[in-house]
């Protein structure tokens, strides 16, 4: 377990390090190319950074809450039992305040399916998720209020859809096989 | 007196730690380590996009912005955005920024909301791990399935916004 962390921060300190060095040479690129414009872009990550960086600390903030007080683990383990009506319901509201990106959500959705969640819950769960509420501060500032409820309000309908209609394509796809196979 | 959002904000995540930590103090050192990792896993990427949002700025004219997606080019934009989204780094708290600044640079917001829809659920860069986890199926029909809610979720934020 230790040792599985400790690989864990490495790779995170190897990321990080790989993201700068990839930023300052683009940075550097354009800075040669015109030595105005370098300066025009220290502006913008400066002004944008000065912007947000409380938002940021708070959002950074809650979803560590959300994720220690509500683990994800213990959300999973309650969607995977349920089944039918139920479980799509809940797979279609609960994922939305679950913070993380596709690297850490995909491994949950296989323990899901491990658990024996339907296609459908699985996937209504992924869509779900992409209502990134915990963002929703960020979101407001960036695009407005409108677009960040809007957005959110059409998540639900849309993990649901996707769940069904998924569900509906993946078993056919099954029987074709199975029926042409024979 | 006007008082910054951002500080608002920070009042009520350091309340919320604070009945965190009456409540249960070595959760609450949990969270702070949870928080950490976040802060070290999303910032250097949030530079990464903070330069490429400058380069663009300098170097992109407004002008073919808004002609790949701006209202002139119609439902094509949500696609180019969609697309846009599907190459964008895997970090979604660094996609609000960048639309945001997509939007004031004459984006329209369909093309919006398709680049962060695709953004948060749709990676090339995570495409490796999802065909191993869960098969080519199940990989095909999600991502496409996606791709054509979010066009439709495109559409209405272009007729309701």
């Amino acid at each position: 377990m230790n040792d599985k962390r400790k690989i864990q921060t490495h790779k995170i300190t190897r990321d990080a390090i790989t993201y700068l060095i990839i930023a300052f040479f683009i940075w550097g690129i354009a800075s040669m190319l015109s030595l105005s414009k370098g300066f025009l872009i220290g502006e913008v990550v400066y002004s944008t950074f000065v912007n947000i960086i409380e938002i940021i600390i708070a959002v950074f903030v809650i979803i560590g809450l959300i994720q220690v007080w509500i683990s994800p683990q213990k959300l999973s383990k309650i969607l995977g039992k349920e089944a039918g009506w139920k479980g799509l319901a809940f797979a279609s509201t609960i994922p939305l305040f679950i913070g993380g990106s596709l690297f850490t959500i995909f491994p949950l959705m296989k323990m899901l399916r491990e658990k024996g969640a339907s296609n459908a819950v699985v996937l209504a769960f992924v869509s779900a998720w992409c209502g990134k509420v915990p963002l929703l501060p960020l979101e407001v500032e960036f695009l407005g209020v409108r677009f960040a409820i809007l957005r959110i309000l059409l998540i639900i309908p849309f993990a649901i859809a996707i769940g069904i209609v998924g569900e509906l394509i993946l078993e056919r796809w099954r029987a074709v096989k199975y029926d042409g196979g024979g | 007196m006007s008082v910054n959002n951002g500080t608002i904000y920070l009042l009520i995540a350091f309340i919320l730690l604070l009945i965190s930590a009456l409540k249960d103090f070595s959760k609450t050192t949990k969270v702070l380590k949870v928080t950490g990792i976040i802060a070290l896993t999303v910032f250097p990427v949030l530079f990464l996009i903070f330069i490429l949002m400058g380069t663009i700025e300098a170097f992109v004219s407004k002008e073919s912005i808004a002609v790949w997606l701006g209202s002139g080019s119609g439902i094509l934009s949500i696609v180019t955005g969609e697309i846009l989204g599907c190459f964008a780094l895997i970090q979604p708290a660094t996609i609000f920024p960048f639309a945001g600044f997509l939007h004031d640079s004459g984006a329209e917001y369909g093309a919006v909301v398709g680049f962060v829809m695709t953004g948060i659920a749709i990676g090339v860069s995570t495409l490796p791990l999802e065909l191993k986890l869960f098969g080519k199926r199940f990989t095909l029909v999600r991502n496409l399935l996606t791709f054509i809610y979010v066009f439709i979720i495109g559409i209405v934020f272009m007729v309701v916004l």
